[in-house]
Formats: C-alpha cells, structure tokens, sequence
C-alpha cells in the first residue's frame, strides 16, 4: 500500500496505519471465498427452484460489496461512536425481533423473518453484535462505578432476548447469544463457582429442551441413535468423501443438485466436493486466525469495555463459524446456520460484517488522547 | 469516566483503571503520538497507584488469563473440526451415492405397485405395460334440476350463472322451464362451485356423483385408446373394444403399449413427416415373437381428452383402419412363398431387362438395372419385374393360398373396433396380371398392420401370430400358426439384412442393432380408380435384430414430398427409411438391448449373402423354367434375345455399390390412366403397375 504514506494524516491514512490490517485481510479473503463459492453452488440451487440461474449471484454479489463496505466504514468509527452505535442499533434490533411476532413471515414453522420490499431481513441476526457490545458496555461500566447495576442491566437484557427467541423459536441463535453473554461474564472475572453454576443451567436447559421441544428430541435423536432423517449429513459426508483432498474441480460437484440449501447451510460441502479439503482447512484456518488472533490480541489491551465487547464479538463469530462446519460434518447435530461470508443470506453477511467492523474499530491502535 | 472517588486527579492524569493507554510499559518513557523521540517525556510522575485501580489491574489479569483460557477453547473446537474434515475427505471418505447399476435394473427393482385409485364402481383405470397410467376415471359431481320443483325459472338461471359463469342463461332458463323431471344442467362441477350452489339453498337443484375420464398423455396413443361418451361408455379404440371389462372389473387395464417406445416412435415419426410435408404417417413396433403392440402411432394426432370434437381425419387409425397397397414391402412375401415351395432358389435369375406387357399394362422396375437379376438382387434393388416375374412362376392359386395363410385375406384380430378388412380380389377376377402385381404389393390392399405382421412371420422363424394390444404375463406363448419352413426364414432373414447392407434400405441401418427391412413406396390409388402422379405412400419394414430378430419397426409416410436433401426423391428409402433407423437406435436400449458392437464381424458373416449367389452344380443355369416367363409374358422389346441374354458377368463388392437410389434413371417415368389402351409391343410409353384391381380398389 504504497500509496498511503505513513505521515498521511487523512481520515484514510490513520485509519489505514491504525487498523488490524492482519484480521482485515482475512475478512477480505473470506468474502472472496463467499463469492467463488456462491458462483459455485447457488446455480444448481436456482435452477431447483425455478428461479433464474444468476438470481443468488446478483444477490449475493450485491450484499458482499455491501458487507466490504460496512466492515470498512465501520472500522472507521471510534470506540465511543461503535459503543453509541451498538446500543441503537441493540434496541431497534431488540424492537424489531419483538416485531416479528406480530408482522413476522413464517418460514419452516419459525416467525424470524420481516418482509421489507425486495428483501426479508432477519433482525435477530443484528441483535447478536449489537447485544454483545452492549452487554459489554453494562459489564463494564458496572465494574468501573460500583452504583451502576450493569450486570443486572446485562442479565435483564439478556434474558429478554432470550425469551424473544425463544417465542420465535430460533434455539440456534439463542444458544450462541447465551454462550457469547457467558463467555464475556467470564472474562469479566465471574467467580469460578458461578461459571459452574451457569455451566450447570446450560446443561439443565439443554435437558429441558430435549424433553418439552419435540423437534430438538427429535434431531438430537437422530444424530445420537443415528436414526431418524440425516439424509441432508450423508449428503454432505458423501461430498466431501467426493472431494477428497483436492477436490473434483469447479463445477463438478453434485451434491448442490441434492440438498435444498447448498447455497446456504450446507455450502461448506459444496467447498468440500468441489475444491477438496485444501480450500476446507483454508477457510478453517481463516476464521480460526480471525478468532485466536482477535482474543490473543486482548491481552495487551487495558480497557475492559474493549476486552468484553471483542470478546464477544469474535466469540459469536468463532460459535457460528464452529457449529455450521461441524454440523455440515456430521460432529454435532444440524442446526440450521450460517457460515459468516460464506453461506448465501443477506442479512446474515450484513450482521456479521457490522460485527467485524466494529472489532476492527476497536482493536485500532489509539493515541493516548482518543479515549475508549 | 473519571473515577468520582478521586476528585484531586489533574486533568491530564490518565485514568487510573486503565493505565498507560499507548501500550507502554510502566517504568518506560511513552511516546505522544507524533513527538520526537528526545521530547519523550515519562509518564511515571502521573502514575498514583489507588485502591480502584489495583481492582482494575486484578480484573485485567484475571481477564488475560480467561481469554488465554477462551482461547484454548477455540483451538480445540477449530482443532476438533481439522481432525474430522480430515477422517470425512482422506481417511475415510463416504462412498459417493452413486448409480452403479443399469437403469433397467433400478426401474425393475423400484416398487411397482400400480395406482390403487380406482374406486368400486369406478371404470378401470388404463396402464401402459410398465403400469403408467394412459386413462384414469375422476370423480366429478354433475349439476341437475327438477323443473317441476323450480319457482322462479328466469331468476335460478341468474343465480346459477353468478357461480358458473360458462352456463347460457337464456337456455338454462329454456330447460329449467321444461316439464322434464331430471335435466341436466352442467356436468364436471367443482367442489368449489358444487358448495356455492348449496349455499344458494334452491330446491329441484341437485348434484348427482359421476366420473370424468382423463387421459393425462394427451395425444400419446390418442387413436388406440380411442374414448368414451358423456355416459362413461366407450365409443373408439380400447375404450370400446374392452368396455365391459372396464366397466365390471376394476383392475387396471394393462396395454402392450410401452409409452417410451412409443413416444420415441410418435417424435421420430412427426419430424419426418414435417420434413417430408406428408399428410400423415404410421408407426407400429411390434414383438415379433408374441405379437405384442409395443407402439402405434398414428399422425395427425389429436389429445384424447378432446375425442369427442376431435377432427375424423385426425382420430382415423392409419395403423389399423385404413388400408393401402403394401408396395414393395410384399415382395418378402413373394419371395418367401417362391423359396418356401420350391418354386424358386436363392442363386435364380429373372427377366429385369424388358418391361412386361400385358393387356393394357405395362410392369417396369424404378431404378432398373436393365439385366437380370439374382433373387436376392431383386430384394435389394426392390426389382418389380422380378417379383412379377417369381409370383408369375408361383401362379395365383398357390399365391392366393400363401397369402391367406398369412391373414391378408382378414383382419388382423388386433383388439381394436377400427381394425379393417384388406381390399382383395375375389378369386374369380384374380388374373394374371393380379397375379403380377400382388408379387411385388399392388393391386391389394392391407392394413399397415397386416403387413408387420406377416412380416413378423417371416422373420420369427415362420410363425404366424395375432397381434395383440394387451400385455401378455411374463414368460407367456400365445399360440401360432406355421406358415413356413424355418430354413425358408433363416434365408429371409439373410435376405432382408441385405436390403439394408447393400440395398436401397441402406438408410436404415444402425450399427450394433443389425436391422433388416423392405423398402415400399407406392402410388396412391385415386378416389375413381387408377393411380394418382407423384402421390405415394412411403413404407419401411424392418425388423432388428436380423441375427436373432426381437421386433418389428414399421415407419410410413403418407403423400411424402422430396426435398432437397432427398435430391428430388420422396421414394421410402429417402424419407422414412431413415427415420426407421433412428427408432431403433432410440427404442433398442430402452427394451434391454444393447448394441453388440463386439462381435460385429461374427454376426454380419453369419447374416451374409452374396447379391448373386453361386449356382450349385447341377441346376438348372436360368430361373424356374425362365423360358416360359419369357414367352407369357409380352416382352415390351420382341428383338431381344431370351436364349442367351448377356449374362452379368462383373460382381460388385458390395462396398462400392452406390447408395440407394443415387442416381437419378432418365428413362423411368410413370403415365397413368392411359386413355388409348397401349398395343402390345409398343415400347415407347411404360406403365409402372397398373393393375385391373385398382380400378375396381377405389375407395
């Protein structure tokens, strides 16, 4: 880059010199991933269900420039001006989220979605950065002036969300905003005892939700006893048995003639089949370096705001990452989600790049005067 | 954010929870952003250590030490993703779902359960052999009314069009105004409608269950399944001829139609009748060893479900209920009755070199060769003068008792209303000429059908049999009749594989399939007798494979014009040859065969026979008492000389013969319904096979 000097002092340049250009080229690649693999499986996809061949691709193309721009722009943002963001866009998710059980589209049984012209957006996908921030803010804040009740604050939140989620139902997505909540209470120093004793609830909830939610019983069944409908896991299992180690070549897949969402959910195996375990560990090792690096990094910082907002913003990231690769592999049982930039959803790719952009806005180098 | 516990803190101090922000160390001189190294100005004096700020610095570490925790965490799930991505790709990758068998054995294996949806009382359903439905009854719902109960005709009318609006109000009011007790109002009601007129609540208005027959293939084998009434009774085509068994039985009705091969039958025989521009074809596949119907295709075509406004011409049975003069294609029939009794061998030779005379007539050869001709060149050459010439030696009386034999003389007894009854001489009007002209298939007319079949006998082995529409069990003989020796088929066989190989049915052939055939064009019969110019029904027969024969494909084109491509020529083995040879190749995989490539120099020596075979010593050097044709028959040029005609002396491989019918021939034309009978000898106007039957043939 050597047309921004480092005694540039244009918003462009501090930002450029400030940055974690490291992470920012890994959510470049990842999105230059997303659209090989979108021009890869969406077209069998399309053509399955009557649409035009293109009509994901345009789509898709669309929202990844519109997810480089947002990682940018945001990136650009102080800490401050992230933290305002955050808890705006916290309530206008968490209004909307509750919207949707009123004017909400009910898709596959599940009331996520709101219609909007041209597009439906999933506003719970918004709420996971936001919240995570957010909760980051009350956390931190509670530790700093010991009047302000920021970790009740951050529980009452928290739970709402969750018994908004829950109502829709999107256990998928309730599982990674309480795990991401967790993880950012143990960071903040949550006794070991209460770690335990949160680890406890989890595993309770789990249990409650296997014997009163007969769709969880049924797909955690399936996966255990290995009964039940695991078409869609042999499908993908078989693909990337298919691919191999280097893949059969572009083009040449078919699993994406066979499972209805493999431009979606299951695109992890098209990359399988395709392009063989290289281009798999490739996008494993992108995600993974994004994570480690992200919570490495925190070590040297001082600000707990920042400490428990990137934590949670990476930790989220990481989870969805972790349970679409292992889902599509068969380690854990199928729960429907996204691969961050690389599956194919519009309001996922914007949601996770508002996500990446406000850790880079955070993890920027500062001067001693721009405060967090 | 300042710490309210610490209200003496100067405005420069960092805050005390955070620490140095720069990343410096403490003890270390921090840099101001954009300072000089020399203006480096340590931080320490700043530094007040407070009670806040150690509880800072202790959730910090604390924090450092979980995220190092988190951390690990993440490596071991990312870990744990690496290490199954390896089993599932390299270690142990999943067999791919394939398809590692036949397609034949997948369908085969596939439950085959046909559609239990016919109800008690329902007519039976129509299936194909495979058990695809072709005719399926649904249960409709009928509108009618009893006028007697009707108050307000005129306003009932406008209230029953509100709901369905195809109704005429004027006449609906009209029949409601009858004093019928029961009239039909509308039939094929939907549930939809049949409860919007409930809701009207009008008494005399009622609904009463009928059915409605479907044919969800539309034109496929439209003519065969022919169709029923408005009172569900069938009036055409299998509807009719099983109506009874429809009606009391309600399992399906299972055809010996195959839809696959029909379809690709319908497809091939529609472009060529587009290409060509004929008014209408035929297609049959039949199984030559049971008679099976495996397709029928009759074009024009029309959708079944619209049989009862359908135009007649499109819903005639050009299969089986019209019938034409067979043309060449009878001349396997000819040859096969000479070899069979005697009368002629492979290695004899007939008169092709001069017209015949007789009476009135005139038989030339199209194409000629102006020499005599071997048996087997009479075939492939499609030599009329040499059929004449055979059948004149066979002589009408065994002639007509071949032919009987072969069921020209009757229909067919396929299970069809519209069979027809061949068009045939009565015995007594049965002269010589007939005799000559039925040899090479004029002067009689038979269904496309008769001629599959016979042909079907003369490739089987010498078994005549009934065709049927209906499948037979598997492993099931149907009973047939002996027509011929078995020798006299194997011979045939040879004979019809030539035509294909070095004949003028050379269009037809499909390598690894090894079909055998019988080219047939022949001038139509006009409406008031005599035959029409340029007008002629364009016919192959084949049969494939020769080596061991499993089905007969029977292609004709009706009123064919040539095009370019044909270079001027709408003869059978330009225009529908072809198109018989693409029906094979279509139909062979999908009835289990696959071509046999492998042994193809075996199987073509075993069907080898030469064009002119070598004569065995001790037989007699000319054809069956060939002086006595020669005297019968008028020979057009007397001078020639009958004792010692140039005899053929050059072979031509077969290799480097000329494709069928290359070359245009300037000297054969056709002039029909001579006004001046033509006096015996006069050489200069030829008559292409008119014979005394077609006048008395018009239909």
């Amino acid at each position: 880059m050597a047309v921004l000097s480092r005694t540039d002092d244009s918003l462009l340049g501090r930002w450029f010199y400030s940055v974690d250009r490291w992470t920012l080229g890994a959510i470049g690649t990842l999105i230059g991933c997303g659209y090989v693999l979108m021009l890869a499986a969406s077209p069998a996809v399309a053509e399955r269900i009557g649409a035009t061949r293109e009509m994901f691709i345009l789509k898709q193309v669309v929202f990844l420039a519109l997810a480089a721009v947002i990682v940018v722009s945001v990136s650009m943002l102080s800490p401050r001006d992230i933290k305002r963001l955050a808890i705006a866009g916290c309530l206008i998710a968490l209004a909307m989220t509750a919207a949707t059980m009123v004017i909400g589209m009910e898709i596959k049984g599940a009331r996520r979605w709101i219609s909007l012209p041209g597009m439906s957006v999933q506003p719970s996908e918004f709420l996971k950065p936001c919240f995570a921030v957010t909760a980051a803010w009350l956390l931190s804040e509670g530790k700093k002036s010991p009047r302000f009740p920021g970790m009740i604050l951050a529980c009452c939140v928290c739970a709402l969300i969750l018994g908004l989620l829950k109502a829709q139902p999107d256990i998928g997505m309730l599982a990674v905003v309480t795990v991401v909540f967790l993880a950012q209470l143990y960071i903040a120093g949550l006794p070991l005892t209460l770690v335990a004793i949160g680890m406890g609830l989890i595993a309770g909830a789990a249990v409650l939700a296997y014997t009163f939610m007969p769709h969880v019983h049924k797909r955690f069944d399936g996966y255990w006893k290995g009964e039940g409908d695991h078409y869609q896991i042999d499908r993908a299992l078989e693909a990337f048995g298919n691919g191999g180690f280097m893949g059969r070549g572009a083009g040449e897949g078919h699993v994406k003639d066979i499972l209805p969402d493999a431009h979606a959910d299951f695109v992890f195996a098209v990359a399988g089949e395709e392009f063989g375990m290289v281009i798999c560990v490739f996008i494993l090792f992108l995600f993974a370096f994004i994570v480690l690096r992200g919570l490495l990094k925190l070590l040297k910082e001082q600000d707990l705001f920042i400490v428990l907002s990137c934590t949670g913003l990476v930790t989220g990231f990481g989870l969805q990452a972790f349970v679409n690769m292992a889902s599509t592999l068969g380690l854990i049982p199928t729960k429907g989600m996204t691969l961050p930039f690389i599956s194919y959803g519009g309001s996922s790719v914007v949601a996770v790049a508002l996500g990446m952009g406000m850790l880079l806005a955070l993890t920027r180098r500062r001067g001693r005067e721009e405060p967090a | 954010m300042s710490n309210p516990n610490d209200p003496g803190l100067p405005p420069n101090d960092p805050p005390p929870n955070g620490g140095p922000r720069n990343g410096g160390r403490y003890g270390k001189p921090a840099y101001r952003t954009g300072a000089a190294r020399s203006d480096a100005v340590p931080m320490m004096e700043y530094s007040r250590v407070t009670e806040a700020d150690l509880k800072g610095r202790a959730v910090m570490e604390k924090a450092g030490l979980r995220l190092v925790v988190a951390a690990g965490g993440f490596s071991a799930l990312f870990g744990a993703v690496l290490i199954r991505l390896a089993m599932v790709t390299i270690v142990s990758p999943a067999t791919p779902h394939r398809i590692d068998r036949p397609v034949a054995e997948i369908v085969a294996a596939a439950p085959h359960t046909p559609v239990d949806s016919t109800l008690p009382g329902q007519r039976a359903m129509i299936t194909d052999r495979n058990g695809q439905p072709m005719a399926i009854s649904l249960n409709t719902v009928s509108l009618f009314a009893d006028p007697a109960m009707i108050g307000d005709a005129d306003d009932t009318a406008r209230q029953l069009k509100q709901i369905l609006p195809r109704l005429d109000l004027e006449d609906t009011a009209d029949r409601l105004k009858r004093t019928k007790r029961f009239i039909y109002l509308a039939r094929e009601i939907t549930p939809r409608e049949e409860l919007a007129i409930n809701n009207l609540g009008i008494p005399g208005i009622d609904f009463r269950p009928t059915q409605h027959r479907q044919y969800p293939l539309g034109r496929t084998a439209a003519q065969v399944l022919g169709g029923v009434n408005v009172e569900e009774t069938g009036f055409a085509g299998v509807e009719k001829s099983f109506d009874e068994r429809l009606r009391t039985n309600t399992d399906p009705l299972r055809l010996s139609i195959d839809l696959q091969v029909q379809a690709a039958v319908r497809e091939e025989l529609v472009t060529a009748m587009t290409t060509f521009e004929a008014i209408g074809g035929c297609g049959i596949v039949m199984d030559v060893h049971t008679g099976e119907v495996l397709a029928m295709v009759s074009l024009p075509d029309y959708d079944a479900n619209t049989v009862r406004s359908s135009p007649g011409d499109d819903r005639l049975n050009r299969a089986v209920g019209a019938t034409y003069e067979p043309g060449s294609t009878f001349k396997l029939q000819t040859a096969s009755m000479a070899l069979d009794s005697g009368v002629a061998h492979i290695w004899d030779q007939f008169d092709a070199s001069h017209n015949i005379s007789i009476g009135r007539f005139t038989i030339s050869d199209f194409e000629g060769k102006h020499r005599w001709l071997y048996l087997p060149e009479v075939l492939a050459y499609s030599s009329n003068l040499g059929a004449a010439h055979i059948a004149q030696a066979m002589g009408s009386e065994r002639q007509r008792a071949w032919l009987k034999g072969m069921g020209m003389f009757e229909r067919t007894g396929i299970e069809l209303p519209e069979s027809a009854r061949p068009q045939v001489q009565p015995a007594a009007n049965w002269k010589e000429i007939v005799t000559l002209t039925v040899g090479f298939g004029h002067g009689i007319s038979v269904t496309p059908l008769h001629v599959v079949r016979g042909t079907a006998a003369v490739a089987n082995g010498g078994i005549l049999l009934r065709p049927t529409i209906l499948a037979l069990e598997p492993g099931e003989q149907p009973e047939g009749v002996r027509v011929m020796q078995p020798s006299t088929s194997d011979i045939m066989r040879r004979l019809m594989r030539l035509v294909v190989t070095d004949g003028f049915g050379k269009t037809a052939e499909v390598a690894g399939y090894y079909p055998g055939g019988k080219t047939g064009t022949a001038e139509k019969v006009a409406a008031h007798g005599g035959y029409k110019k340029h007008t002629n029904v364009a016919a192959f027969m084949s049969v494939f494979p020769m080596n061991a024969p499993r089905y007969a494909v029977y292609m004709m084109l009706d009123e064919p014009h040539a095009t370019k491509a044909t270079f001027g020529y709408a003869t059978a083995g330009w225009v529908i040859a072809p198109a018989a040879g693409k029906v094979i190749a279509r139909i062979g995989p999908m009835l289990g065969m696959l071509p046999d490539i492998k042994d193809v120099v075996a199987i073509n020596q075993s069907l080898a026979i030469p064009l002119q075979p070598g004569r065995p010593p001790g037989a007699p050097a000319r054809g069956p008492g060939g002086a006595t044709i020669e005297a019968a028959a008028k020979v057009a040029t007397a001078p020639a000389t009958p004792a010692s005609p140039p005899r053929p002396n050059l072979t031509v491989p077969a290799i480097m013969l000329p494709p069928a019918m290359s070359r245009p021939s300037p000297n054969i034309r056709r002039e029909t319904n001579q006004q001046t009978p033509m006096p015996p000898g006069s050489g200069t106007v030829r008559v292409l096979a008119v014979s005394a039957a077609s006048s008395n043939a018009a239909r």
